[in-house]
Formats: structure tokens, C-alpha cells, sequence
């Protein structure tokens, strides 16, 4: 006989049921998936990635040295540009422009800029940094990821700088300090490792773009460290290389997705560590 | 407001330069307005925008250019995707929240953010390898078998099963936007005050009760931004779709066929447009494209906006 | 942090000692079609003379469209440029080598150059009108084997391609259906199928997807041991692809410099011809006096040292002739 009671009680562990497979179901993917990277990436992972230039196509051997360090290299002077505008526009928001209308438009556009598609960006770029300079180059890939970059520095440094207490900010003010300094040497202080946490996750998100990369940066088969010139990049031979035929570019692809992965796991793996240890 | 007695020209200084800083979002977005407007100019002048919008033609040798079989890709990919991934998404919200043991809210939280750390091209290379053969191979035939008999639901797998196709491409989709879901729908969750839970369980509701009827009405806005938020997400997303949708210009209605997204498109012809027009009109869909998820995340920001405030009472 | 900035320190004085010998780079994009020939021969030269050659294997309609565009230092097409055009856009257009472009398959238990088709049956393959392998059309040329039950899936190019201008150029030149319906150019509406990213997403897709039928350029089908298809060429005898069928449709091309070398082999007549061959050109910006001059040096190097490496990736070299031909346009156009 189906008491009331008892049908509520069925109807929680089925729905309860379904929440714990979902969770599974959850982990279940990551563990696949990363999984089949980690067993393909490894058996594919030798010296020779790392030391030799791509061989002609369809031959084997050859390796990405020049997609690892063109990756780099787009990934840090995108950094260079991204990070320090989108510090100091979140000290903007959060500090000389706190609490007026403009603020809060900018900080909620920057919001929707943090999700924009990455590929209408690298449509963007080429239109005013490619075309106009008569050649696809690092230059105008590095902008296109710190276009990516800059709205998630900017949200992270202003929540993170609007955790600091007024009162600190009060004190150094009795001391006579302009509101400059208070910034530079106070407030930033004792927000440094939220801001560097969010510089940390912008690097991790922009280290895995392909899209804004791929009319921009272009690719090139060879080693450059020219950034006015196209410049191959991880991302984008991953690209090219799982969409060809040959078997020995499917590996070499497994490994740069490892390798790539393991780098962005790391950095955001620091950088939750981080939060987790400062803030608790 | 902060002001010092004396205004220091440093001050100026570092204000006006943090404030520049600051304008560059603005100018981000008015630039690439701009610039895609200017672009596609061409194409508007060309096909207008309702002709544009409505046509399915998608043809670089006769110049005659429509953006209706990307739209009808992009969005149906979209919207499938979040078939699958929100009560999957919404479920891990409530495990995490209301039934796991606290040992283990730690290590799955961190799961689901590695999960959404993972660079979308990632996805794609796994989709192509490993998930699109077993799609072909078992799943989507198995599909077809028990759907073959069905009057309407059968017209949605008629076809060859390739494993390059919608099906796929939306289950691709659907895996990565499940993290991202997952977490603003446990945010909210957790903002439920415990005052409100216990009140509940103090006359006698059983768990789920507490979830379906308090937890879940409580932070409503907050979920539903979160499942804009991914529904913006997925718009854009690119480098997870190209590798197994298969890029065929058509509407079909089947789900085992190959389409187009307006994001695969880009990806693959952009490079490529030899003639002024096609490259216009390839610039007249990023605009459509930037359009519609700049109003879909305005919205998930609008209802997100209005949960924060509902919870900073 | 200290530590941190040592590390950069060293990796950067690392990265500036590689790069002591400064290399020169010619940018160069186009047709996927001659990819695997380009970067071997761009290979083997970088080891001889210094000049690295980046060639981009985007497809033919992005090669034409980036050296329209000046964004490249050549471009690279299968899909040759009437004189008026490249007028036009100013610019110059010579082949660099000849290649097949082939029909070819993923069947159960067939082994490559087995399965036979004609004109007719490839074309209304490709036109959806015929949609399984055991079709008695089929069957009638293949007595003896046994083909699969299965839907054939079309595989086509997605991008902008010389290899599809040249397969639908040789579509529309056999079946007058297909000229209607469908037309011939680099990106053309194709009826059915599903659409890979270049020669190499072709063969991609074929290679992993059984009852598919797919179209190369040659060095790919071999490189990736792929099916390919036997065909019926205008003299009426069945040719496999290879490089004899190749050098004899190349043999029956007028090559004119006058026409800046436009021309279709597509069809040829010779009696062991294959149906669907091309030459593939290069494309220089007139303007660009000095990389031209470099780009040109490359290809003579490769018209002198390259023929082996050509051939033995299936490719067929440019008759002598047309070699001296194409070294007069040179001249003319003061590359040389």
C-alpha cells in the first residue's frame, strides 16, 4: 500500500539517485577524456618533439620545437599586454571610479567580453592588425588573446581589490599618503595573490585558444622566433595535424594536446591552490 | 569617495592611466562593432538583412550567400547540447551541495574545474578520435534501431551513421559546457541562507523535498543566468565542433546528418574567401554571430545580476 | 620570485643563441594539393641555400585570395587564372608540377586499383543518385567482387580547393547533369555528403569512415594507403592512377606563356590517360620584385634537383619543354 509518505521518500531517492549518477556521469568524462589524452600524449612523448623542426609531410620523424616555442612566445607577450591593462583597469573600477555608474557598465561589459566568441575576435584582428599590415604575424595573435585576456584580469583584480577593507585603506590615508601610493603599496599588498591568481587563469584560458589564432598568427612549418611574421603555434598544428591523414601527425598531435594540457591543469590547479591556502 | 586634500599630479596621472585601462572593454566592443559592420558592408549592400537571414543559399561559385544554414546550425547544435548537459549539470550542482560527504565536495569541485579548464581544441581532437567512432559504431546505430519504427521521432536519425555530425557535435558541446554550468548552479545553490533548509527539514522534509522546494526556487535567477551564461558560451564555441560536424550548408532535419555552424564556417573559410563578397559575407556572419551572444550573455547577466542582488539583502 | 626571473634570464639567452643564424623566409600559402611535394622540396632546399620556404597548405582559394591580398609572398592554385584576371589583380602565373586527382574509397576487402568505375557511375555517385556500393551499375563493371551493402558517404572538399575545380571542371566536361546541377569551380554546392578541411581532411575522413568515397590528389591516396579507383578515361580504356597515366594526359597539354599557361588537362585523350590529371600553379604578385626573385630561385632549384622527389611522391615533373616555357615567362617578366 503507497502511503503518501512513502511515495515522497521513492520519489527522493530516485531524484537523489540521479544527482549522484550525474556527479559520476561528471567524472566519469573527465576521467576519459584525460585519460585518452594522458595514454595517447605519453606514447607519444620523446625527445625529438622537443629538439626537431616538423619534417616534410607524410614523412616520419621531425618533431614541434617550433610550435612549442611559438606558442610561448605568443602566450607571453599576450601576457604583457593583457595583464598590466587589465590590472589597472580593475584598480580603475574598484578604486577612483568605485561605486559610480560608469563602473558598473564597464565592469558589466567586461563580463560579457569574458565570453564574446574567441573566432569573431580573430575576424576582428584581421581586419585592423593583418590586412592593413600586408602579412599574418605574432604581433597580431598575441593582441587577439590579450583582446581575451584583458576583461577576465580586469573582473578578477576589481572583485579581488574590493576585498580589501576600506580601513586599510584609511590608515595609510591618516598618514598622508596620496591615493596613488595607498594603491600601489597598500591595497595591491594585500590583493597580490587573488590578482595573481586571476593572471594565472587568464594565462591558463588563453594558452588553449586555436580560433583567434588562426587568421591572425597563421602558421609557419618552420622555427621562427620572428613575431613579425607569421608563427606556428601548439594550438593551431594540433588543429592541422588531427585533421590530416597521416598517422604520424595523429600522434604528434596526442602529444602536443598533452603536453598543452598538463600545462593549463597545472596553472589552474596553482591557482585554486592559491586562493584556497590565502583565503581561508 | 576617495579624495585627497591636495590633488597630487601623480594621482591624475595614475587615475587617467588606470582609467584608459579601463575604456579599452568599451572600445573593444564599439571597435568590433565597427569593424564588422564596415566589413560586411558589402554583403549588406548585396543581400540586405532579411533576404540574408532567411536564405539557405551558400554558394562561392554563383556569389549568392545566406546565412540561414549556420544560424539553423548554430543553434540547434546549441540548444541540444544543453538538452543534454543541464539536468546533468544541475545534478552535480545537487550532489555537490546536498548529498556528497564533505571529504569529497573538495576533489570533485576541483574535477569539475579541471573539466572546464580543459582548451576546447582538446574536445575537439578527443571528438574526432575516440568519441566519433564509438558514435558510429554503437551508439548512433543503436539510435536508429529503436527509433526506426517511430512516425516522427525516426525522421530525427534517418541517415548513414557517421559519427560526423550533429549528434556528435552536440554531445562534444554538451561535456564542455556541463563544468560550466555545474558550478554557477552550485554558487547559487549555496547561497541558499541554512536558516531557510533547516526551517524545512524542521517540519519534516525529506531532502529532496528541501531541494525541489526550497534550494531550487531560492536561487532561481542565479541558475537560469548560469544556463544563459552556457548557452552563450556554446554560440561561439568553435575548435570542439570543427573537427565532427562535417560541414554540409543545409537544414536537415535529421540528426545523423552533417551541418554548419556559423563559428565551423568562419574556421574553415575564412582563410579561403577569394572574392570580396564572399569575404564580406563571411564578416556579415561573425556580425551576426557577435550580435546574438552579446544579447544572450546580456541577459544571463541581467538574471545574474538580479540574483546577486536579491541575495545581498 | 627571484628564482623566477634567473630562469626566464637563462631560457632567453638560450633562445637568442639559436637564433644566432638568422634563416630567410618566404611566406607561401595555397593549394593542399602539391603540399606533400612543396615541403619536401622546401625541405631539402633549406639545407642547400639557407631560404626557408613556409608554405601554408590552406587550399587553392586561399592561396589565390592571399596573394590577391599581397598577404603572402606567393600563392599557390590547382584552379589556373584566365590572363584577363590576372591582369586584373597584377598578377603572374606559372605550374610548378602535375598530379591526379583520384577517385577514392574505403571498401571492405578491396585492395587499391581493384574497383572500377566509369564517368557515368562517378558522376551520379557524387550526385547522390546512386547510394549504395552493390548498385548493378557498379556491379556490372566489377563482375567477381563483392561489394558492400551499405550507403556510400561523399566526402568533398569543405574549403576553397583547386583539387575540387579540377575534379568538378572534369564532372562538368563528362556529364552534362552535373553541369547543370552542380557546376564546376573551387567551392561548389555539392548534393550530398559530409566536407573535410583540405586534401588531408579528405583522406582523413575516408580513411575512418567505411562505405565512403572521397577525391585526392594522388600523393595523399598513397601516402595514407587508401582505395583508390580505377577509371575510364575518353579513349574508352580503364586506367589506373599512377605516374605513366599521369605523364601521358600531361603529354597531350598545350601549355601557352602567352596564356600565362592556362590550361584544363582534365579528360585528356591519350589512350593510357588519366581522366582527372592537372598541373598546379604558382602565383606572384608583380609588384614584389624582390621575393619573386627568391621564389623564382627556389623553383628553378626544383626544376634542376627536384624531379626525383617529385616522382617518387607520384607527382609528375613539368616536361622539358614546358620547363624552358616556363623559364622564358621568367625572363619576360624580369623574375630571372
Amino acid at each position: 500500500m503507497m502511503t503518501h509518505e512513502r511515495k515522497r521518500k521513492i520519489e527522493g531517492i530516485i531524484a537523489l539517485t540521479f544527482s549522484t549518477l550525474a556527479a559520476f556521469l561528471g567524472l566519469f568524462w573527465l576521467v576519459f577524456i584525460l585519460g585518452d589524452v594522458l595514454v595517447h600524449g605519453v606514447k607519444a612523448l620523446n625527445l625529438s618533439l622537443f629538439i626537431n623542426d616538423p619534417a616534410p609531410a607524410g614523412v616520419d620523424g621531425g618533431g614541434l620545437r617550433n610550435a612549442f616555442i611559438g606558442q610561448l612566445m605568443i602566450t607571453i607577450c599576450a601576457t604583457l599586454i593583457g595583464v598590466p591593462v587589465g590590472v589597472l583597469g580593475g584598480t580603475f573600477l574598484a578604486e577612483y571610479a568605485r561605486g559610480r555608474t560608469v563602473a558598473r557598465l564597464i565592469s558589466i561589459l567586461a563580463d560579457i567580453m569574458v565570453s564574446v566568441p574567441s573566432i569573431v575576435i580573430g575576424t576582428f584582428i584581421y581586419a585592423i592588425l593583418v590586412r592593413p599590415i600586408g602579412h599574418f604575424n605574432g604581433w597580431a595573435g598575441a593582441v587577439a588573446l590579450s583582446i581575451i585576456m584583458i576583461p577576465v584580469v580586469l573582473r578578477t583584480t576589481e572583485d579581488m581589490l574590493s576585498l580589501v577593507p576600506w580601513t586599510l585603506r584609511e590608515a595609510a590615508f591618516a598618514l598622508g599618503a596620496p591615493y596613488y601610493k595607498v594603491i600601489t603599496q597598500v591595497v595591491y599588498r594585500g590583493a597580490a595573490t587573488g590578482i595573481l591568481t586571476g593572471i594565472l587563469l587568464s594565462i591558463a584560458r588563453v594558452a588553449g585558444e586555436t580560433a583567434p589564432l588562426l587568421f591572425t598568427s597563421f602558421n609557419n612549418s618552420f622555427y621562427s622566433l620572428n613575431m613579425s611574421q607569421p608563427i606556428s603555434s601548439l594550438t593551431v598544428t594540433i588543429f592541422q595535424y588531427a585533421m590530416g591523414p597521416y598517422d604520424s601527425w595523429h600522434s604528434q598531435a596526442w602529444a602536443a594536446a598533452f603536453v598543452i594540457t598538463i600545462f593549463i591543469l597545472l596553472l589552474t590547479i596553482t591557482g585554486r591552490l592559491i586562493i584556497k591556502w590565502r583565503y581561508k | 569617495m576617495a579624495e585627497t586634500s591636495k590633488k597630487n599630479p601623480m594621482d591624475m596621472v595614475f587615475a587617467s592611466v588606470t582609467g584608459i585601462a579601463s575604456f579599452t572593454v568599451i572600445l573593444f566592443i564599439i571597435g568590433i562593432l565597427y569593424v564588422l559592420i564596415a566589413e560586411s558592408s558589402l554583403a549588406i549592400r548585396q543581400f540586405g538583412v532579411i533576404k540574408f537571414l532567411t536564405s539557405t543559399d551558400w554558394n562561392p561559385v554563383k556569389e549568392s550567400f545566406g546565412a540561414l544554414t549556420n544560424i539553423y546550425g548554430t543553434i540547434v547544435t546549441t540548444l541540444l547540447s544543453m538538452v543534454f548537459a543541464i539536468p546533468v549539470a544541475i545534478g552535480i550542482a545537487i550532489f555537490v551541495t546536498e548529498i556528497s560527504p564533505n571529504i569529497l565536495k573538495g576533489p570533485i569541485g576541483i574535477a569539475i574545474e579541471l573539466l572546464a579548464a580543459i582548451p576546447s581544441i582538446i574536445y575537439g581532437m578527443w571528438g574526432l578520435f575516440t568519441l566519433s567512432p564509438i558514435m558510429s559504431n554503437y551508439i548512433e546505430p543503436f539510435l536508429k534501431k529503436i527509433t526506426s519504427g517511430l512516425p516522427f521521432v525516426s525522421m530525427l536519425f534517418e541517415g548513414t551513421p557517421m559519427g560526423i555530425d550533429i549528434l556528435t557535435a552536440s554531445v562534444i558541446l554538451s561535456i564542455m559546457i556541463i563544468p560550466f554550468t555545474a558550478s554557477i548552479a552550485r554558487d547559487s545553490f549555496n547561497l541558499t541562507p541554512s536558516v531557510v533548509k533547516e526551517s524545512a527539514y524542521a517540519i519534516g522534509a525529506t531532502k529532496w523535498e528541501v531541494v525541489k522546494n526550497v534550494v531550487v526556487p531560492y536561487s532561481k535567477l542565479g541558475v537560469f543566468g548560469g544556463i544563459v551564461l552556457s548557452l552563450g558560451r556554446a554560440l561561439g564555441e568553435t575548435m570542439a565542433v570543427a573537427f565532427v560536424l562535417g560541414n554540409n550548408h543545409r537544414i536537415t532535419t535529421s540528426l545523423l546528418d552533417a551541418a554548419a555552424t556559423i563559428t565551423v564556417t568562419l574556421a574553415n573559410e575564412f582563410a579561403e574567401a577569394d572574392t570580396d563578397l564572399y569575404l564580406s559575407s563571411l564578416f556579415y556572419l561573425a556580425l551576426v554571430l557577435f550580435v546574438m551572444s552579446f544579447i544572450t550573455l546580456a541577459i544571463a547577466k541581467f538574471f545574474l545580476l538580479r540574483a546577486e542582488r536579491k541575495y545581498a539583502r | 620570485m627571484k628564482v623566477f626571473l634567473k630562469i626566464a634570464l637563462v631560457l632567453a639567452v638560450m633562445l637568442s643563441f639559436t637564433h644566432v643564424v638568422a634563416a630567410e623566409t618566404l611566406h607561401g600559402a595555397g593549394a593542399t594539393f602539391p603540399y606533400p611535394v612543396y615541403s619536401a622540396w622546401a625541405f631539402d632546399y633549406s639545407k642547400v641555400s639557407g631560404m626557408q620556404l613556409n608554405y601554408q597548405s590552406i587550399g587553392s582559394g586561399g592561396g589565390v585570395r592571399q596573394i590577391t591580398e599581397r598577404t603572402v609572398d606567393f600563392g599557390a592554385s590547382d584552379d589556373p587564372m584566365k590572363p584577363d584576371q590576372l591582369q586584373k589583380d597584377k598578377l603572374l602565373q606559372f605550374p610548378a608540377v602535375i598530379g591526379g586527382v583520384v577517385p577514392v574509397g574505403n571498401l571492405e576487402g578491396i585492395t587499391p586499383g581493384q574497383l572500377k568505375l566509369d564517368s557515368g557511375t562517378l558522376c551520379k555517385i557524387f550526385l547522390g543518385e546512386i547510394k549504395t556500393w552493390n548498385d548493378d551499375s557498379i556491379k556490372k563493371m566489377n563482375p567477381g567482387f563483392k561489394l558492400p551493402q551499405g550507403e556510400i558517404t561523399v566526402v568533398y572538399r569543405s574549403d576553397g580547393s583547386g583539387t575540387t575545380a579540377i575534379f568538378t571542371h572534369y564532372l562538368s566536361e563528362v556529364c552534362p547533369e552535373w553541369k547543370d546541377k552542380v557546376g564546376a569551380g573551387k567551392a561548389v554546392k555539392f548534393p550530398v555528403g559530409i566536407g573535410g578541411k583540405g586534401n588531408e581532411g579528405v583522406a582523413n575522413y575516408v580513411k575512418r569512415t567505411p562505405n565512403a568515397i572521397g577525391y585526392v590528389e594522388f600523393a595523399y591516396a598513397k601516402q595514407n594507403k587508401l582505395d583508390y579507383i580505377q577509371l575510364k578515361n575518353k579513349a574508352g580504356s580503364f586506367v589506373e592512377p599512377g605516374f605513366e597515366s599521369f605523364e601521358d594526359a600531361a603529354e597531350t597539354g598545350e601549355f601557352d606563356a602567352k596564356k600565362d599557361f592556362f590550361l584544363w588537362l582534365t579528360n585528356a585523350p591519350g589512350k593510357n590517360s588519366w581522366p582527372i590529371a592537372g598541373a598546379t600553379f604558382i602565383l606572384l604578385a608583380k609588384e614584389k620584385t624582390v621575393s619573386n626573385k627568391n621564389v623564382v630561385k627556389f623553383f628553378d632549384w626544383a626544376f634542376k634537383n627536384g624531379d626525383n622527389k617529385a616522382k617518387e611522391l607520384i607527382y609528375v615533373p613539368l616536361p622539358k619543354s614546358l620547363k624552358e616555357k616556363v623559364r622564358g615567362y621568367w625572363k619576360t617578366n624580369g623574375l630571372q
